[in-house]
C-alpha cells in the first residue's frame, strides 16, 4: 500500500459509521437488487389488498382454475379466488410471521445471549449448554411436537374463555394458530442470535478500545453507547435480515405441512400445499406462490450478504 | 486425547436426557389424555366413563409422578420400547424401524453426494474468487438454497412428466439401486450442496490469505498442489464441522420429499402421525431425529483434534 491514499484518508472529513456503510451497502449490485425486491415486497404486503379489484376470499365459481389472463393476473384457483389477491395477502401474512417471529427470537436471543456473556462463569455455561441442546432438536420436528402438544389446551382455554366471558374475541380460532405459529417458530429461532450476541459482548469486552476509553475515563454509559452498541449491532443486524427471510420459509413450510396458518387466510405455504394437489393440470397454482417464496428468500439473502460487507468491512473480502 | 474424548461423551449423555426430558415434558403436559385419545377412537363409551377411564390409567401407571413415569420410559427406550401407536395401536418400534432404513439410506446417500458435489465446486469457486465461474457457483448455490424441497420436487417432476411418458415417472420406493431414488435425492440434496459450496468457498478465501499459502507458491509449489494440498486440508475442517446442521436440514428435507416422492421413511410417518396426533410416534421421531443430530455433533467434536493438529496441541495444554 503506497502513502498517498493513507493521507487522503487522513485528509477527509470524519463519515459516520451509518453513512459509510450505506456507501458500501449501494455500491453493491446484488445487495441493491435485494433491497428493491424486499421494498416492493414490504409495499405489497402493506398496500397490497388495496392494489387489486378482488377481494382475497371472494370466489367466483364460474371462473375456476383459469390461467393468467388480463383479467387475473395470476390466474384463479379452484374456488375461483384470484391468486394475484391471494398472493398480495399472502406477503403480509409471510411479513407479519416474518417481523413477530424475528422480534421475539431476537429478544429471547439477545438477552440470554447478552447476560450469558456478561455474567460468564457457571451461568454462562448452563445458558450455553441449553441453546446448544435447542439447537441440536430438527427445527421441523420441534415444531411439530409444540403444535402437537399445544393446540388441543390452547384451544380448549379459549373455548373455557369464550363460554364464560362471551367474547367473542375467543372464538377466533385465527388467533391460536397465529399464537402457535409465532411461539413455536420463535422458540425454534432464538438460539442463534443467543449464539452471536454472547460472542460480540465477550470479544468486544476485551478490545484495546475499549481499555483505551476506560483508560481515557469514559462513562460505562459512553463505553456502552459510543464502542459496545454499535460495534456489536453490525453482525445482529445481518443476522436479522437473514433471519426474516428464514423465517419467511419455515411460515410456508408449517403451512405446507397444515401446523402453521390455515385456511382461508392465505399464506405462500398453503398455496403452494394447494397448488401440489392439481399441478399436473394448473401448473400455474404451484408456480406462482413458489415463485414469489423463491424471490422473498434470494432478496433477504442478498440484501443480508450485502449488509454483511456493508457493516462488517473488515471480515469481508 | 482420551480424556477429551471421555469428557465430551460424559457432557453429551446428560444433554441427550435433556432434550428427551423437554420433549416429553411437552407431551406430558400439553398432549391430551393418552387413555381417552385412545379410547375415542375405539368402539363402544369407554371414554366417558370416567370410573373405568380412571382404573385403566392407574393400571398403566400413569397416576404416578411425572419423573417417575419419565425414568420408566426412558428405561423402556433403552430396551427399544417406545410404547404403541395410538391410532393404529402396533408397536412404535415396528412402524419406526419399518420406515428408518429407508430414511437413513436415503439420507447417507444425501450426504455422499453434497461431500462428492459441493467441497470441489466451493473450492473452484473460491480458488477463482470474483471471477464469472465463481458468481456462476455461488449463484447458483444461492438460488438452490432459496428453492425448498417441496417446491423444487414437484416442479422436477412437472419438469420430467413433459419428457417421459406419465408411467415412467419416478415414484414410491424401490432402495438406492433403485432409478427412482435419484429424483428424490437429488432433490433433497440442493439445500446441503448450497450450503457447504458456500462454507467452503468462504473458507478457500480465508485459507488463501494465510502465509503457508503464500510459502508455498513462493516455494513454487505448483497450484494444483497448493489447491489439494495446503487449502484443501484447512478448509475441510470448518466444513465438517457443519455436519450437525446438515444433519438437521437433511431431517427436515426428508420430511417434505418423502411426502413428495410417496418414500414409506420417516418423515411421511411424521406427517401422518401429525395428522392423526400420534403422540407417541411424534415423540419418537423427534428423539430419534434430535439424537441422530446430536450424535454427529458428538462426532464433530471427537473428529476435530485428528482434523486439525492445532486444536489437539492446545487441548493437551488443557
Amino acid at each position: 500500500m503506497s502513502s498517498a491514499p493513507l493521507l487522503a484518508v487522513a485528509d477527509d472529513p470524519p463519515v459516520s459509521l451509518w453513512r459509510d456503510a450505506w456507501g458500501r451497502l449501494i455500491r453493491n449490485r446484488l445487495a441493491v437488487a435485494g433491497l428493491v425486491m424486499v421494498l416492493v415486497l414490504a409495499f405489497a404486503a402493506a398496500f397490497g389488498p388495496m392494489l387489486t379489484p378482488y377481494d382475497f376470499l371472494s370466489q367466483n365459481l364460474d371462473a375456476r382454475n383459469a390461467g393468467p389472463s388480463l383479467v387475473h393476473l395470476f390466474g384463479t384457483d379452484d374456488l375461483g379466488r384470484d391468486v394475484f389477491s391471494r398472493v398480495l395477502y399472502g406477503t403480509r401474512t409471510a411479513f407479519v410471521v416474518a417481523i413477530v417471529v424475528t422480534a421475539l427470537a431476537v429478544t429471547i436471543g439477545v438477552t440470554l445471549g447478552a447476560t450469558a456473556g456478561f455474567f460468564g462463569g457457571l451461568f454462562d455455561r448452563i445458558i450455553m449448554w441449553f441453546t446448544d441442546m435447542t439447537m441440536s432438536v430438527p427445527n421441523l420436528l420441534l415444531v411439530v411436537v409444540i403444535n402437537a402438544s399445544l393446540k388441543a389446551p390452547l384451544s380448549q382455554w379459549m373455548e373455557t374463555q369464550y363460554l364464560a366471558t362471551l367474547n367473542p374475541f375467543f372464538r377466533e380460532t385465527i388467533w391460536i394458530d397465529f399464537l402457535l405459529v409465532f411461539g413455536s417458530m420463535a422458540l425454534i429461532a432464538w438460539p442463534p442470535y443467543a449464539r452471536l450476541v454472547r460472542a460480540q459482548v465477550l470479544s468486544i469486552r476485551s478490545r484495546p478500545y475499549i481499555t483505551a476509553a476506560r483508560a481515557l475515563g469514559l462513562t460505562n454509559r459512553i463505553i456502552l453507547t459510543r464502542y459496545v452498541v454499535p460495534n456489536a449491532i453490525g453482525p445482529l443486524i445481518v443476522s436479522v435480515s437473514a433471519g426474516l427471510g428464514t423465517a419467511m420459509v419455515l411460515e410456508s413450510a408449517f403451512s405446507f405441512l397444515g401446523v402453521g396458518v390455515n385456511p382461508p387466510t392465505p399464506s405462500w405455504g398453503n398455496m403452494i400445499s394447494d397448488g401440489l394437489r392439481v399441478w399436473q393440470h394448473y401448473p400455474h397454482l404451484l408456480a406462482v406462490p413458489a415463485i414469489v417464496l423463491g424471490l422473498a428468500t434470494v432478496a433477504f439473502s442478498f440484501l443480508g450478504d450485502g449488509l454483511n460487507d456493508a457493516l462488517n468491512p473488515r471480515g469481508s473480502k | 486425547m482420551l480424556r477429551y474424548i471421555v469428557t465430551r461423551f460424559a457432557l453429551w449423555v446428560p444433554s441427550v436426557l435433556l432434550v428427551m426430558l423437554g420433549v416429553y415434558a411437552l407431551a406430558f403436559f400439553g398432549a391430551g389424555d393418552p387413555i381417552k385419545l385412545i379410547f375415542l377412537r375405539a368402539p363402544g363409551d369407554v371414554a366417558y366413563d370416567p370410573v373405568r377411564i380412571e382404573a385403566i390409567r392407574e393400571s398403566a401407571g400413569l397416576t404416578k409422578p411425572f419423573i417417575e413415569q419419565f425414568t420408566n420410559y426412558v428405561v423402556h427406550l433403552l430396551s427399544g420400547n417406545f410404547g404403541n401407536s395410538l391410532s393404529s395401536g402396533r408397536s412404535v418400534w415396528a412402524m419406526v424401524s419399518a420406515a428408518a432404513p429407508v430414511s437413513f439410506s436415503l439420507g447417507l446417500c444425501a450426504i455422499v453426494l453434497t461431500a462428492v458435489v459441493a467441497i470441489p465446486l466451493g473450492l473452484i469457486a473460491g480458488l477463482n474468487q470474483n471471477t464469472r465461474l465463481d458468481y456462476t457457483i455461488l449463484g447458483s448455490a444461492l438460488f438452490l438454497w432459496a428453492i425448498p424441497p417441496y417446491v423444487a420436487g414437484p416442479l422436477l417432476m412437472v419438469g420430467l412428466l413433459l419428457l417421459l411418458p406419465g408411467m415412467s415417472v419416478p415414484y414410491g420406493w424401490g432402495g438406492i439401486f433403485d432409478v427412482r431414488i435419484v429424483l428424490p435425492l437429488i432433490v433433497l440434496s440442493f439445500q446441503p450442496i448450497a450450503l457447504i459450496v458456500r462454507q467452503t468457498r468462504a473458507a478457500v478465501i480465508e485459507v488463501l490469505s494465510e502465509d503457508f499459502v503464500r510459502t508455498a507458491r513462493a516455494k513454487g509449489v505448483p497450484e494444483t498442489l497448493v489447491a489439494l494440498k495446503h487449502i484443501l486440508r484447512p478448509v475441510l475442517t470448518p466444513v465438517v464441522t457443519q455436519l450437525g446442521l446438515i444433519m438437521i436440514t437433511i431431517v427436515n428435507g426428508a420430511i417434505f420429499v418423502e411426502l413428495v416422492f410417496g418414500l414409506p421413511g420417516l418423515g411421511r410417518l411424521t406427517v401422518k402421525a401429525l395428522t392423526d396426533s400420534d403422540y407417541p410416534v411424534i415423540l419418537a421421531i423427534t428423539l430419534i431425529g434430535s439424537f441422530l443430530v446430536m450424535l454427529s455433533n458428538l462426532l464433530v467434536d471427537v473428529l476435530y483434534p485428528l482434523l486439525d493438529p492445532r486444536a489437539a496441541d492446545s487441548m493437551k495444554g488443557r
